[in-house]
């Protein structure tokens, strides 16, 4: 086809084109481009949701986030659930989907057992550990007569642990999953090469397998950290929040602040700093572990 | 910026490696961790199947003295499972049938297309996938109200569609590059239009890739909480999850019945991808395989 000279015809198929894309092009303009430039707009007022007039405060909402104990102890629960989940979770899905591409029987077995806690809904899995932790392990104190307390829910510093357990139980299967089929793409030639050269087995996972998954690895990485900065399903079900304000996520405090309080400006900056986070910590993580895959 | 995906070895292709008293200290400690795993579910199913009187009485380890469906059938009135299961499964159902559509359609014109508009399209939609909904969860509300999506059938479907066509459109794009050219070409000329070009020629290559696309989102379609909680509060346009959560709440002491629910509301989605395990795997590993 000559490429040079539009012709009619050429002119005509790229307008049907760009009406194949159109729609698309709308609803997504619509449903999450509009809403991220109106999260920003709203934030600099002082806005209630009701009232018509949307008072304009500048970035004084923004001054206020900075002093507010409250969102502030929302970041640090938020952040102390991502760290616990993106280690527990890589290192755990790491070893599993190791272990179960070691030559084990059964292995599709295993995987769907560590995989199904996925399909169930954030909301429900709160609901299991909650009873969980309230009625079904204490009863292994009974029967090995021992005495731990597995109420995580009920107090303050254990309500962190108690959440990354549910969570890592729900999740772990997913990224092994990811894991797994990282695994499975190495060429066995490789190990085989580097068991000629008298590698070790810790050796060769050091300088094969991780160098080999590095892609996997920027996906599951990337993924936990941002899913665990959107936790709200999990808690709504599970604590609450509480006790107290021990497990209130940056979601769920915006949630209390904006639909219940009633302050949609102020809420609207505590969406914008959450989503700001999340663009530069998935673009920091997608940079520097990229540019491991390349090194290697 | 186009991926290519691997085509992954099949396993028997593998030489199998050999069962060595490793391996044998490997499998024990995965059965042990796989029980625990299961732990949680063995509970839900126990817990559903007991009277009021075993859940006071017994220990939540002890088994149900006998297989009783009461529980199930509370929940089906509680839940009013005829309206909220047939709501979750038409959102589900009609939101993957538009996103498959859509993002299959989007994706052939950006992947076939060289002008300028279509270079920005793919990198608008790719922005989506780094933007979370859930953050933005209070201006969607009001833009939902303002447009009068609340409260209706096809406001939340659209809500489900806008949030999920990038990564439709990112795993889409990321598979044309497998569809050859030429066919498309010969219906050209022919005298095919570009829509028809792609109902007749494109759209049936496109199946395996739908078939993930459909089976990834309808999961996450189902067990939306979020969005569900906010755009539908009528009684008879709530989904499933939202009731649950709603029983969760109602019935703190006796909960045999929310455990049925729970069973019922999973059983749909575990069924799905046991059945059609392939593609959900494909679907997940997309990402992680492109070089």
């Amino acid at each position: 086809m000559n490429r040079k000279r539009k012709s009619g015809m050429e002119r005509k198929m790229e307008r049907q084109y760009f009406l194949i894309v159109l729609p698309g092009f709308v609803i997504f303009t619509i449903g999450l481009i509009i809403p991220t430039i109106l999260a920003f707009r709203y934030s600099l007022t002082s806005w209630d949701g009701l009232s018509a007039e949307k008072p304009f405060v500048g970035f004084q909402n923004y001054v206020n986030l900075l002093h507010d104990s409250n969102f502030l102890q929302a970041w640090g629960f938020t952040i102390l659930f991502t760290i616990g989940n993106t280690v527990i979770q890589n290192v755990c899905a790491l070893l599993f989907a190791v272990a179960l591409d070691s030559g084990i029987r059964l292995q599709k077995v295993y995987r769907t057992i560590f995989f199904i806690p996925c399909l169930i809904s954030s909301v429900i899995v709160g609901f299991i550990w909650l009873k969980m932790y309230s009625n079904v392990l204490p009863e292994f104190n009974e029967i090995f007569g021992t005495n731990i307390n597995f109420l995580l829910f009920g107090s303050s510093s254990t309500v962190l642990p108690g959440l990354l357990i549910a969570n890592n139980w729900q999740w772990i299967g997913y990224w092994m999953l990811i894991y797994l089929a990282g695994l499975q793409s190495i060429p066995a030639e490789l190990y085989e090469a580097a068991k000629v050269d008298g590698a070790g087995a810790f050796s060769r996972f050091k300088n094969i397998t991780l160098p080999m998954l590095a892609p996997s690895i920027t996906i599951c990485v990337v993924g936990i950290t941002t899913g665990s900065l959107k936790v709200y399903d999990l808690l709504v079900s599970s604590t609450g929040g509480g006790p107290g304000r021990a497990s209130t996520s940056v979601i769920l405090h915006t949630y209390n602040t904006a639909i219940s309080g009633r302050q949609y400006g102020y809420g609207s900056a505590m969406s914008v700093s959450l989503v700001i986070v999340l663009l530069l910590v998935a673009l920091i993580q997608v940079k520097s572990l990229r540019s491991r895959e390349v090194q290697q | 910026m186009k991926f290519k995906t691997k085509v992954k070895k099949p396993e028997e292709q593998i030489t199998p490696k050999k069962y060595t008293g490793g391996t044998l200290a490997t499998q024990i400690v995965m059965t042990v961790l796989a029980i625990l795993f299961l732990l949680p579910i063995f509970m839900v199913f126990n817990y559903s199947f007991k009277t009021k009187k075993e859940l006071y009485l017994t220990s939540a380890l002890t088994l149900p003295s006998s297989l009783q469906f009461e529980n199930y059938k509370k929940a089906f009135v509680k839940l009013d499972l005829s309206t909220t299961f047939t709501n979750t499964f038409v959102y589900t159902a009609l939101s993957v049938l538009i996103l498959a559509f859509l993002c299959g359609m989007t994706a052939w014109a950006i992947a076939r297309c060289k002008g300028k508009f279509f270079k920005f399209s793919y990198i608008y939609f790719l922005v989506g996938i780094l933007i979370p909904y859930q953050a933005l969860f209070l201006p969607i509300y009001i833009i939902g109200y303002r447009l009068h999506l609340t409260n209706t059938r096809y406001g939340i479907i659209f809500m489900y569609v806008a949030t999920g066509i990038s990564f439709g459109v990112f795993l889409m794009t990321s598979f044309m590059s497998t569809v050859p050219t030429e066919l498309e070409e010969a219906a050209r000329i022919d005298g095919c239009s570009v829509f028809k070009t792609y109902f007749r020629v494109v759209l049936p290559l496109l199946k395996p890739a739908m078939a993930t696309l459909i089976i990834m989102q309808s999961f996450q379609i189902w067990n939306d909480y979020l969005l569900a909680s906010l755009y539908v509060s009528k009684k008879n346009l709530k989904t499933l999850t939202v009731v649950i959560q709603s029983l969760f709440s109602s019935q703190t002491s006796d909960y045999t019945t929310a455990m049925a629910a729970i069973v019922i509301s999973v059983l749909p989605i575990a069924v799905l991808f046991l059945s059609l395990q392939k593609y959900f795997i494909k679907g997940m590993t997309v990402g992680a395989v492109k070089g």
